[in-house]
């Protein structure tokens, strides 16, 4: 048993050693410690380095606010973390924990020669010296600032760990499981509201972990606590512990970070390490409590110097002393408290220092029972000690007049500068705050949400203050929810309330230039810093916290943002509202990005959506390609084949024979009702009325500006009933906007739209052989190109299933398309494959779809068009019903920039050297103009063509239509390709294989 | 995360101590719109009380007890029933469209229903269900989003759902479900 441990003391099992390991030595603690209170148990206060000037650092706090004592943890390869806080890490059997940031060892450090030349990095150092030469800045500067900045190492490898997340709907959700957290939620569950407790310590219990000695309704604390907790729990209230509220969004919503497994020495497989809770909560109760704030003064950062209220948590919870000689320095009572209860155990107290002229009387009286020294009126001006603080140099103020200084022997400082009400959560609201100018602090005000703020929170001191407040917050808020509420009272005995005053940096006789009094320690801003970014010229505390980075570090200024404000404040000669608050942003404290992902990681990330013919095309050996939300067979390369081979060989087989091709992503829509058709009509340019049912036709759809927007072959089911496609990624929007029509501009129409998209698996079959294979599969119809021409479609069974079949061609061959219901998409698909052997038939993908489509100028919604290309632009304007008095778009196709010449029209080219064109090319004139050259169209299409012989392309070039054989040129990084601007059709210009 | 087969095959996808879930065989669904004064001839032809409010459904009886209808929106309805009975429903309702004019339109194959089931159903669904489960009483179903997914869920007791989803996007919430069948377990 170590000797700073105390036998018996706080809520640790004594009984129950745990070895982990820090920096490689083993380490053992007990069951119940963090690794900050094993670490203290054995005398080890120094835990890290300091962000930019590498100096040694103790731990400070006791909670999720610590700033110093950060440090790696890890259980295995790919389940390291950096930056864990010393101060929340509980230990378990095989922990391994390293410190970080220092090099070669935490004692001894190369880069703490930053502290040598801390006058060489004042405030705005980045700023002021990286400006020149300004060349130096992507090649030297910025590489060696990177490599030297950052806390702890990021991890390497993939973190084989799973995260969690859950919605979470209650009435009240209480944020802070103390003394207030404790008695809202009894207040709101006795009013039969539905209650949430989170807490993000082990266990709840806020102060009263560190406070043992007082006693509620006459029951010792930690009694009253367990009875409590298990009232509370059969009063159906849930409490959640290890569970940090990391944001409070609107309307209510809380996030919560569960943390699972980071304590278990041996987690289940299917454990999540943390799980993500959205809590939609009617009523949010904060009682977050407060964070007592450091005293600034010269070497305030040496390792051993702690806060009161955090050594008073080390005793009372941990039973670990922080020291064997303390000075307590402070402005307020609550350290005195520290100081007895230490001095009970051992620890010699060699003064108490308060900044404070007149101290209450019982406080000097039981200091002087306990024969404590006490300097009242006195201020702190140095400590030294190279990795601990061996004495603290403390001097008498009289007026403003810093007296003779005096050195005290210590093995640890304990400080309180008062306390912070912890208002992080309210403010992620954008509630409102207001200056309380006697705590020199901000308190909360209004707010927008339906929240309470109860207990430390809004600043009320003593235990039995927040159980009253408590209680009566909790009421309001079952009050707010309409259940009849009514408060317990509560009666505390030794309740050690007290009152304190705020500081600015402490006074000192020192040069200032001299003295290092941290504000923020993780970032290593001190007083001077922020004084120096005043008299620079910054005004406002978001300028000065930039310029100083005051609070912008892990911690978002938990410990420093008041104190810097206070001194930025007396700086400038205002008072602090005026310089103003930064603002807290979620997270409360850092999250890890596994939590924030959940589920949506490796398969799971995002949803793919695959057709029924799917598993085929992957036996099959299918590369894909996402297409919006599907995956789709892109091509399907025999052994050895490369894209460009595989795909050459698709597209032969299909016009010597027949090719089949998966297009159930096509988007369908089923438009039904007496008014089909006059819909019809006004959404889609072309005209419907004299479309016989059986028929099908090409539809173009415009958006109210006239540009291009969606594609694709309608059929004509019966008067009242269209089966319409659209392009694959269109459906949703196209769906979107005609129901957007119909609701908005057209509610009189008698007709209803449906998505049918997934009702149908589609196969089309492409190539001269493509009738031949079907025929015989197919009953109730006649399919000779008389009975069933090219843009023809029936219903009947294929290979006896239902079907919807469409003659139609995407590829310029005999073609069709045969709609079956989505479940026997793929039997359908493996009888024609099997039948199709006799004709070579092949399976081709997305890629040969656009060859063969090019070929014969079949256009691409959204490859070919941009979204400012009119149906005239694409060569289309054919598909416009010309007698029609109206359609979506048709008014914008009069506008003057839309009749006026020079437009850019789709055109095809070919290269004069036989050379492939790339997609998205520029294309210039003259290549000889002077640079920048005019730029006058882009590829938007290019291809290897066996049919054609050659590649091919199309493009939008300006005027394009008027310079059909004339001479464009494409600049390219090594060469200007010369091409010769066509028509857009290259292959059965007649189309005379669409009608065998 | 566990990649769920494309197959559909109806029966059980997980079975564990707090919930199950299954996948359910195929039934004929039928995507029902028109106007809300059609409702009364619609439920005639029917002879099930067509619902109107949304999430309210209702069923048949007798010959008719396997039809189930569920009000999705202000003119939508999406009515389930056995293969046996479409003849006679698409029949009845033919019957009626020249006075009372809608859509019917056959969407069997669109969806995919899964039955989930046990005491820890309702908490499987807070994975990735946003709304209160407890804001859907037992006997209705919402049209909601599920894992970013557009899905049906009806609440059938209190130990049992059905979830309903687009073909294609099933894989992934079944594959989030059966995830969170074992984590549930584990706790």
């Amino acid at each position: 048993m170590s000797q700073y441990r105390v036998q018996g003391k706080g809520r640790v099992s004594h009984g129950k050693p745990v070895s982990f390991s820090f920096d490689g030595k083993t380490v053992t603690g007990l069951g119940g410690d963090t690794v900050a209170s094993a670490l203290l148990a054995q005398g080890t206060h120094l835990m890290g380095r300091s962000f930019k000037y590498h100096r040694p650092r103790g731990v400070v706090t006791a909670g999720s606010e610590e700033p110093n004592a950060l440090i790696g943890t890890s259980r295995g390869p790919g389940r390291f973390e950096p930056n864990t806080r010393a101060t929340m890490a509980e230990i378990w059997p095989g922990l391994t924990a390293t410190s970080q940031n220092r090099w070669p060892s935490l004692e001894f450090d190369i880069g703490a020669v930053n502290d040598r030349m801390h006058k060489l990095f004042p405030a705005g150092f980045y700023y002021k010296t990286f400006m020149w030469p300004k060349s130096f800045w992507d090649k030297v500067y910025e590489p060696v600032i990177r490599s030297a900045a950052g806390l702890g190492v990021s991890p390497s490898v993939e973190d084989p760990d799973h995260y969690a997340s859950r919605y979470l709907h209650t009435d009240v959700l209480i944020v802070g499981g103390g003394p207030a957290g404790l008695a809202a939620a009894r207040s709101a569950a006795e009013a039969g509201a539905k209650v949430t407790l989170v807490d993000e310590n082990t266990e709840a219990g806020g102060s009263l972990l560190s406070e043992p000695g007082v006693e509620i309704n006459g029951q010792p604390a930690w009694s009253w606590l367990e009875s409590e907790l298990a009232s509370l729990t059969a009063l159906g209230v849930t409490v959640m512990t290890r569970t940090t509220a990391i944001g409070y969004y609107h309307q209510n919503m809380v996030g919560l970070c569960q943390r699972v497994t980071d304590h278990l020495a041996a987690p289940q497989d299917d454990q999540p390490r943390e799980r993500l809770w959205r809590v939609r909560a009617e009523h949010v109760v904060l009682a977050q409590g407060a964070l007592e704030k450091p005293l600034v003064f010269d070497g305030n950062d040496r390792p051993g110097i702690v806060l009161a209220g955090s050594a008073l948590t080390y005793l009372n919870r941990y039973g670990v002393r922080v020291g064997n000689a303390a000075v307590v320095v402070t402005s307020h009572d609550s350290a005195w408290f520290t100081a007895f209860d230490l001095a009970a155990v051992g620890t010699t107290i060699n003064a108490i220092v308060d900044t404070r002229e007149a101290v209450r009387e019982d406080l000097l009286a039981q200091a002087a029972a306990l024969g404590i020294e006490v300097l009242t009126g006195h201020t702190v001006t140095g400590t030294s000690g190279r990795l601990r603080v061996n004495s603290i140099r403390v001097n008498p103020i009289t007026g403003s007049t810093v007296g003779q200084g005096r050195d005290i022997a210590c093995d640890c400082v304990l400080m309180s500068g008062g306390w912070t009400p912890t208002l992080h959560l309210f403010s992620h609201t954008k509630s409102k705050l207001a200056w309380d100018a006697e705590g020199k602090t901000f308190l909360p005000a209004e707010t927008l949400e339906d929240c309470q703020i109860a207990g430390a929170g809004r600043g009320l001191w003593g235990i039995e203050a927040a159980l009253v407040d408590g209680a009566e917050m909790g009421a309001k808020a079952a009050s707010a929810l309409g259940k009849a509420a009514a408060s317990a009272t509560y009666s505390v005995a030794s309740d050690r309330t007290g009152t304190g005053e705020a500081q600015k940096e402490l006074p000192t006789d020192k040069d200032l230039t001299s003295t290092r009094a941290f504000v923020d320690f993780q970032n290593d801003v001190t007083a001077k810093d922020l004084r120096l970014a005043v008299r620079e010229g910054m005004r406002s505390i978001e300028h000065v916290k930039r310029y100083t980075t005051n609070g912008m570090a892990t911690d978002q200024g938990k410990m420093s943002n008041i104190n810097g404000l206070n001194i930025a404040a007396d700086a400038l000669g205002k008072p602090a509202p005026e310089v103003g608050l930064t603002t807290f942003r979620p997270p409360y404290t850092p999250t890890t990005f596994g939590a924030l992902c959940g589920y949506h990681k490796g398969a799971h990330f995002d949803v793919t959506r695959k057709t029924p013919i799917d598993p085929w095309a992957e036996e099959n050996g299918a590369v894909f390609e996402p297409v919006a939300q599907w995956r789709r067979a892109r091509y399907f390369p025999n052994t050895g084949e490369d894209m460009d081979t595989a795909v050459m060989r698709e597209c032969i087989a299909t016009r010597a024979s027949v090719g089949m091709f998966d297009a159930s992503t096509l988007g369908k829509i089923e438009v039904v009702g007496p008014d089909a058709v006059e819909f019809m009509n006004r959404m889609y340019t072309n005209p419907w009325t004299k479309l016989a049912p059986g028929k099908c036709r090409y539809g173009l759809l415009l958006g109210e500006d006239g540009f291009i927007r969606d594609d694709g072959v309608i059929g004509r089911l019966s008067d009242d009933r269209f089966h319409v496609t659209t392009t694959t990624g269109g459906a949703a929007r196209v769906m979107d906007m005609m129901e957007d029509y119909l609701q908005t501009e057209w509610p009189d129409l008698n007709v209803w739209l449906t998505s049918t998209t997934e009702q149908w698996a589609t196969i089309a079959l492409n190539g001269p052989n493509a009738r031949k294979l079907l025929e015989p599969f197919v009953e109730g119809l006649d399919l000779s190109a008389e009975a069933f021409p090219h843009m023809s479609n029936a219903i009947c069974t294929v290979a006896g299933f239902p079907a919807r079949l469409f003659r139609v061609s995407f590829t310029g061959e005999l073609g069709f398309e045969i709609n079956v219901p989505a479940r026997h998409g793929q039997a359908l698909w493996e009888k024609l494959w099997d039948a199709g052997q006799q004709y070579d038939i092949c399976a081709y993908g997305t890629e040969t779809m656009h060859v063969l489509r090019a070929e014969k100028g079949y256009i691409i919604v959204g490859q070919d068009t941009d979204g400012t290309v009119t149906p005239h632009d694409a060569g289309i304007s054919w598909a416009i019903g010309k007698k029609k008095p109206d359609f979506v778009g048709k008014r914008s196709l009069e506008r003057p920039d839309i009749v006026a010449p020079g437009r850019k029209q789709l055109v095809g080219l070919l290269t004069q050297d036989g050379s492939k064109l790339e997609e998205g090319a520029q294309i210039v004139l003259d290549p000889n103009q002077p640079i920048p050259m005019k730029m006058v169209g882009h590829v938007t299409s290019s291809y290897e063509s066996d049919a054609v012989g050659k590649p091919i392309a199309f493009a939008v070039i300006e005027g394009g239509f008027d310079k059909i054989g004339e001479t464009v040129h494409i600049p390219m990084p090594d060469r200007t390709i010369a091409a010769t601007i066509t028509g857009t059709v290259f292959y059965d210009p007649a189309g005379d294989r669409l009608k065998m | 995360m566990t990649v769920i087969p494309f197959d559909f095959r109806p029966g059980t996808l997980v079975e564990s101590a707090g919930v199950s879930i299954r996948i359910l065989m195929p039934k004929t669904r039928l995507s029902l719109r028109a106007r809300t004064a059609a409702v009364p001839a619609i439920s005639r032809a029917l002879g099930v009380a067509v619902p109107e409010k949304i999430g309210q459904r209702a069923s048949g009886e007798g010959a008719n007890a396997e039809t189930e209808i569920l009000c999705l929106g202000p003119d939508e309805w999406v009515l389930l029933t056995d293969v046996e009975q479409v003849g006679t429903i698409t029949a009845a309702m033919d019957a009626i469209y020249k006075e009372h004019p809608h859509s019917l339109v056959d969407v069997s194959d669109r969806e995919i229903t899964v039955e989930i089931f046990g005491d820890k159903a309702t908490d499987l669904l807070t994975l990735g269900w946003p709304r209160n489960p407890l804001s859907v009483p037992i006997g209705e179903a919402r049209r909601t989003v599920f894992d970013g997914a557009s899905v049906v869920i009806w609440h059938d007791s209190e130990t049992s759902w059905r979830l309903n989803g687009w073909r294609s996007f099933m894989p992934h919430l079944l594959g989030l479900l059966v995830t969170g069948c074992r984590e549930l377990s584990a706790e």
